[in-house]
């Protein structure tokens, strides 16, 4: 049975292994005609193209404005999606026995440790150029900034201020990072000698914006109670495709009812009420053990924060300022009490029963601030957990040690 | 005059000391044992220098009426760090952002923000303490405990309380080439002798390119540390590398790899420890560090030149010298 090993090879059997398995997937998003299977298909097969040989393989943190790639029609990589998508194959004990082998400190984020041991075993492609963002954290401009050197190719970083703790940031913090945004761009064409099509990268973007933002509003106006855990899934593959013709399709699928099937909240049976909670940070990927349970016990995750993300529509005739605006007002940037009050206000306004926090294995700035969120849903009567893991993780005692919590905290519940 | 804390060496004292206020190493405080157990509960997946500096802060800043707090915002950890106590403390604590590089662009960034550290110093109330330490500040207190030697043991590692890991290494019979840290007195000195000039440099861009010439710490660009990294051990002549490593510590960690790297370019042997903060050199660090000078020792007595050098194989030792450079 051929696995991931075998569809990223260059080889001509890679090749037609790859076509097997990519007409697998397709079958599957044929036969459901969501949203959700479209994303899968295209952002796999998007992402083995950057196997090929001669591939423009640009490794970018994951906030990084794709359309700027997308522009010449180039795929990124981004290095959590990449980590997420090999421990969830056969691939998983090949490189966590790599990334066990390596001499980097095993406390760093694990999406990172993961990516590192993989581009130096053959199970990612080696990048061409790194583009960082200076949201969300450090550690990942570490990494990128180090593969840069390591393999002799260009690293450029987008320096984003931190945004004020009301408001939204200045007009002159959004044209320094324009500028800059603008100016890698233009640098993207001289490195790879391709002509830009930066418009439609962003018309296509917008396409998909529009409906993500649709789908968005009606969540969060309370007429749509979709899966948090598994639209993340969805919004974090959809990472690769923005500006795609596809991620506009793709996208577009959710404002279907069909379309979106595979994505809605399950109904209970016998009219029973569940407990809608709010997930905060990421998600462990495959461990299922924490959301089966939510799911014994009455309970599911009605919105999650981080797919607040492309909700809103770009100028394609001066794109540059829209894309920079999204780095500057992410909802995950900034200081602890911007997250605390943006969260706070967003289960308000979602009134859901409670909000979980994941503390991500190594992540400094989610876990850091914690005490903050903790100590703001606390005095906004919201009941708040906060549990440790792994995202990449399955099972061991961080997992039971978190199960235990949950298990007491839907209790309280 | 009040008590200005810091966290981070690239907080330029000079600019704290020029608006009237007393600058203090936040960590002095725990050093003096003067901070008691952070009552705010900081997450176990934090750097032991963050988690202290927490504790030090509930005392200096939160227990003082005229304490106040400049935090870097180097690595996201202290980053959150300054948020927690922003949060605690509101108007008392400030956060320095600062960049990775010293391209001009990173420097016009920094100068905007050592511009708002002068603004917010300006607004800073009178304090309590008295006016005659106005010349004085409390830097940290790192110095070496010998004259560094060239061709020692050259030791990297991230905030260090004492000079623990030299002292040891002398204990052991070792020479230190030199100590590549943010409190290093090699890295503290030259900062804490910068002081703004309004006349010449009005928007601080030459203050805030001397810091970031200065203050090549493991976080910055790793083409800058890398090069920063190699310049230490070429005029050191470092023999061997200790790193020390406080756990949880991204920059840190990149930072270690990147040195082992080096050390392995440059064929020198490379230990690389875990450590806290305070440091502790005794237990089972001490052996480690021991057990390392030891094989150092053991490979220049046993298997150096003098035992085994080229006399020993006679004529064909040039020749063997040929093979070897050609497998290399």
């Amino acid at each position: 049975m051929p696995g991931m090993a075998d569809v990223t090879g260059d080889s001509f059997s890679a090749a037609l292994i790859r076509t097997a398995f990519l007409t697998q997937t397709r079958l599957k998003a044929m036969r459901s005609r969501t949203g959700r299977r479209y994303l899968e298909l295209h952002a796999l097969s998007a992402s083995l193209d950057l196997f090929k040989p001669g591939a423009i393989v640009p490794w970018v943190s994951y906030l990084f404005p794709t359309e700027i790639l997308t522009s010449y029609g180039i795929t990124p990589m981004i290095p959590e999606i990449g980590s997420a998508t090999l421990t969830g194959s056969d691939l998983r004990e090949a490189v966590e026995s790599a990334a066990a082998r390596m001499p980097l400190a095993r406390d760093v984020c694990s999406y990172h440790r993961i990516a590192l041991a993989a581009v130096e075993n053959d199970m990612l492609p080696k990048p061409t150029m790194c583009l960082g963002t200076t949201p969300l954290c450090l550690g990942k401009e570490c990494l990128l900034d180090m593969l840069a050197t390591r393999y002799q190719v260009p690293f450029r970083e987008i320096m984003v201020p931190l945004p004020p703790d009301e408001g939204a940031a200045s007009a002159e913090v959004v044209a320094d990072v324009a500028a800059q945004i603008r100016e890698l761009h233009d640098d993207i064409g001289h490195w790879t000698g391709r002509k830009p099509n930066l418009k439609k990268a962003v018309q296509l973007s917008n396409r998909a914006a529009a409906a993500w933002g649709q789908v968005m509003s009606e969540r969060l106006a309370g007429r749509l109670e979709m899966d948090g855990r598994q639209t993340f899934a969805s919004v974090f593959l959809g990472q690769l495709l923005w500006g795609t013709d596809a991620a506009a399709k793709d996208f577009e699928r959710l404002l279907s009812e069909r379309g979106r099937s595979d994505l809605m909240v399950p109904q209970p049976e016998g009219g029973r009420k569940l407990k809608r909670l709010l997930w905060l940070h990421t998600v462990p990927h495959h461990d299922k053990e924490i959301f089966g349970l939510l799911q014994q016990r009455g309970a599911v995750v009605t919105f999650e924060e981080m797919g607040q993300m492309h909700m809103e529509t770009i100028d394609p005739d001066d794109p540059f300022p829209g894309l920079a605006r999204r780095l500057t007002d992410h909802t995950l940037w900034g200081a602890s009490s911007r997250r605390a009050r943006l969260n706070v206000a967003l289960a308000k306004q979602l009134k859901v029963d409670g909000a979980i926090h994941f503390n991500h294995w190594g992540c400094r700035h989610g876990v850091g601030s914690v005490p903050v969120i903790r100590k703001a849903f606390m005095e906004a009567g919201i009941p708040f957990l906060a549990i440790d893991g792994d995202a990449l993780g399955q099972g061991g005692p961080a997992q039971e040690k978190s199960l235990q919590a949950v298990e007491s905290f839907l209790e309280l519940l | 005059m009040s008590e200005v804390y810091y966290t981070c060496n690239l907080v330029p004292t000079g600019v704290i000391r020029s608006m009237g206020h007393h600058p203090i190493w936040l960590a002095n405080r725990l050093v003096s044992g003067e901070a008691g157990s952070p009552g705010t509960s900081i997450h176990p997946m934090t750097c032991p220098y963050v988690t202290s500096l927490v504790a030090a802060a509930e005392s200096a800043v939160a227990g003082q009426a005229d304490g106040y707090l400049v935090v870097a915002g180097g690595c996201d950890a202290m980053r959150r760090l300054g948020d927690l106590l922003a949060a605690g403390s509101a108007g008392r604590v400030f956060q320095l952002a600062m960049p990775r590089g010293s391209d001009d662009r990173s420097v016009k960034t920094l100068a905007a923000e050592l511009c708002r550290l002068e603004r917010w110093l300006d607004d800073l109330p009178p304090g309590a303490t008295d006016a005659s330490d106005a010349a004085s500040e409390e830097p940290p207190p790192l110095d070496y405990p010998a004259e560094p030697i060239p061709g020692g043991v050259f030791v990297i590692g991230g905030p260090l309380s004492n000079m623990s890991i030299p002292n040891l290494i002398a204990d052991l019979g070792g020479v230190v080439s030199g100590v590549e840290s943010c409190t290093s007195p090699d890295r503290w000195r030259p900062l804490a002798a910068l002081r703004p000039d309004s006349d010449a440099d009005p928007n601080r861009e030459r203050l805030a390119r001397k810091l970031l010439a200065i203050g090549m710490c493991p976080r910055r660009s790793t083409t800058e540390r890398r090069n920063h990294l190699q310049s230490r051990f070429d005029e050191t002549q470092a023999s061997a590398i200790i790193y020390a490593r406080q756990s949880f510590c991204d920059p840190g960690a990149y930072d270690a790899v990147l040195a082992a790297e080096l050390a392995a370019s440059r064929d020198l042997p490379f230990l690389e420890i875990e450590v806290g903060f305070p440091f502790d050199a005794n237990g089972p660090l001490r052996t480690r560090v021991e057990a390392f000078l030891e094989s150092q020792t053991l490979d220049a007595g046993l298997l150096g030149d003098d035992l085994f050098d080229n006399d020993l194989f006679g004529a064909v030792g040039a020749e063997l010298d040929d093979l070897y450079d050609e497998e290399a």
